[in-house]
């Protein structure tokens, strides 16, 4: 799977000041199916890791404080 | 779960609890997540303290987890939440109040029926409702009486799910309440219903000033199997809404109703293939040989569903 770049490019992007990754929070983490979402050692919230996506929206639905927006491709929708 | 636990089970909840009382509030949200996935017993309780929580977004927390809990501990907890000083916190606590399954779980419920905010007493009921105890039929009928239109709605509900013919007489006056949406429901939670009466007060309804009631009555009429409002379906073959013929075609055809077909056949034309669908089911429905000609004539509709149904009604007309 390819690493993603840049975090403003991938489909899932974490608001930092929502996320509580720093608090124990892991709920994007384990709730998705490809694994590829993570918690950074830098900033302790959570990130895309790997660029790769389904699109099946479990990260932002059950994220408590709203922190995970999907981009869903125009061409998907 | 963190990394960091190589013991899960042991201890963990006690490590949890700890947490609730940490100066973050998002660490004390944390905690209030892992304690709802612990599954332990004990949770309900320590969610219950955490209702007491300075910080909403911690209420709110335990409102949404509590949903994956269940019986009167939870309901007692959950009564807390509902009457929340935050609007969020008691919505979450109020969808998570409906999600309660055990019959037990009414007794805390009960006494906020008559609860002094609207949204209380509209939230108790729909909890209620599931629950099925025979001892919400006295405060729903009282809440008939309600000032709040959401309060009537949710307290017609409750009656129509607990099935008592007792209660017919009320539930029928609820159809000439002054708001449409309490006529909706209470033409809906008629349906249980076997007798003329229900029959005779569904037949009126047929007649109301808001279609969407008109709609449900007719759909209503074909699971109160009486035929004395078959004259009054014919009727409303005519109504200006095709939502409500296209039910009162249905019930029509559920019913057995012959005498309806030459102002059935007419639906096989219509613009709606919807309505041309029912049709064709109904004339099959009522086995009735004068419909062959037209139902012929229609085997060419453009819509597959619509042939379908024709095909279907002509085999069964056929083979009697
Ligand atoms: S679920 Fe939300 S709060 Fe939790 S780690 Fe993921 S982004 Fe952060
Ligand atoms: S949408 Fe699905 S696949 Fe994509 S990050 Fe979220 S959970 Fe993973």
């Amino acid at each position: 799977m390819p690493l993603a770049q840049q975090s403003s490019s991938v489909p899932v992007v974490v608001d930092d000041d929502k996320c509580i990754a720093d608090k124990g929070c892991t709920v994007c983490v384990d709730v998705c199916p490809l694994d590829v979402l993570r918690i950074s050692d830098q900033t302790g919230k959570a990130f895309m890791k790997y660029d790769e996506c389904w699109y099946c929206m479990p990260c932002e639905a059950d994220c408590p404080t709203g922190a995970v927006s999907v981009h869903i491709p125009f061409l998907l929708r | 779960m963190s990394a960091f636990e190589p013991f899960e089970q042991f201890d963990e909840v006690e490590d949890i609890v700890d947490r609730l009382d940490d100066p973050d509030p998002g660490t004390r949200r944390v905690a209030v997540m892992d304690l709802a996935d612990s599954a332990d017993p004990s949770a309900v309780t320590y969610l219950k303290k955490a209702l007491g929580d300075e910080a909403r977004e911690v209420r709110l927390q335990v409102a949404l987890a509590l949903a994956e809990f269940d019986g009167p501990e939870t309901a007692d907890a959950l009564v807390v939440a509902v009457v929340d000083e935050d609007a969020g916190v008691a919505q979450a606590a109020a969808d998570s109040m409906a999600e309660l399954k055990d019959p037990a779980a009414a007794d805390p419920i009960l006494p906020f029926v008559t609860h002094e905010s609207a949204f209380v007493r509209a939230a108790s009921l729909r909890a209620l409702r599931e629950l099925k105890r025979t001892e919400s039929l006295k405060p729903a009928l009282d809440a008939f009486g309600d000032v709040d239109a959401t309060v009537r709605s949710e307290a017609i509900s409750v009656v129509g799910y607990l099935k008592t013919e007792d209660a017919l007489p009320a539930l029928m006056s609820m159809l000439k309440d002054v708001e449409p949406a309490v006529r909706r429901t209470a033409a809906g939670a008629l349906g249980f219903s076997v007798t003329t009466a229900a029959a005779e007060a569904l037949a009126q309804s047929l007649t109301d000033s808001d279609w969407q009631v008109r709609e449900i009555a007719a759909e209503t009429l074909c699971k109160v199997q009486s035929t004395v409002a078959a004259p009054a379906l014919r009727a409303a073959l005519t109504d200006e809404y095709w939502q409500v013929r296209q039910k009162a075609i249905r019930s029509l055809g559920k019913l057995g109703v012959a005498e309806a077909v030459p102002e059935i056949i007419p639906s096989l034309d219509h613009d709606i293939s919807n309505l041309r669908k029912e049709a064709a089911a109904a004339l099959g429905e009522i086995e009735a040989p004068e419909a062959i000609p037209a139902l012929e004539a229609h085997l060419d509709d453009p819509d597959p569903d619509v042939r379908k149904n024709i095909r279907w009604a002509l085999g069964r007309i056929r083979s009697e």
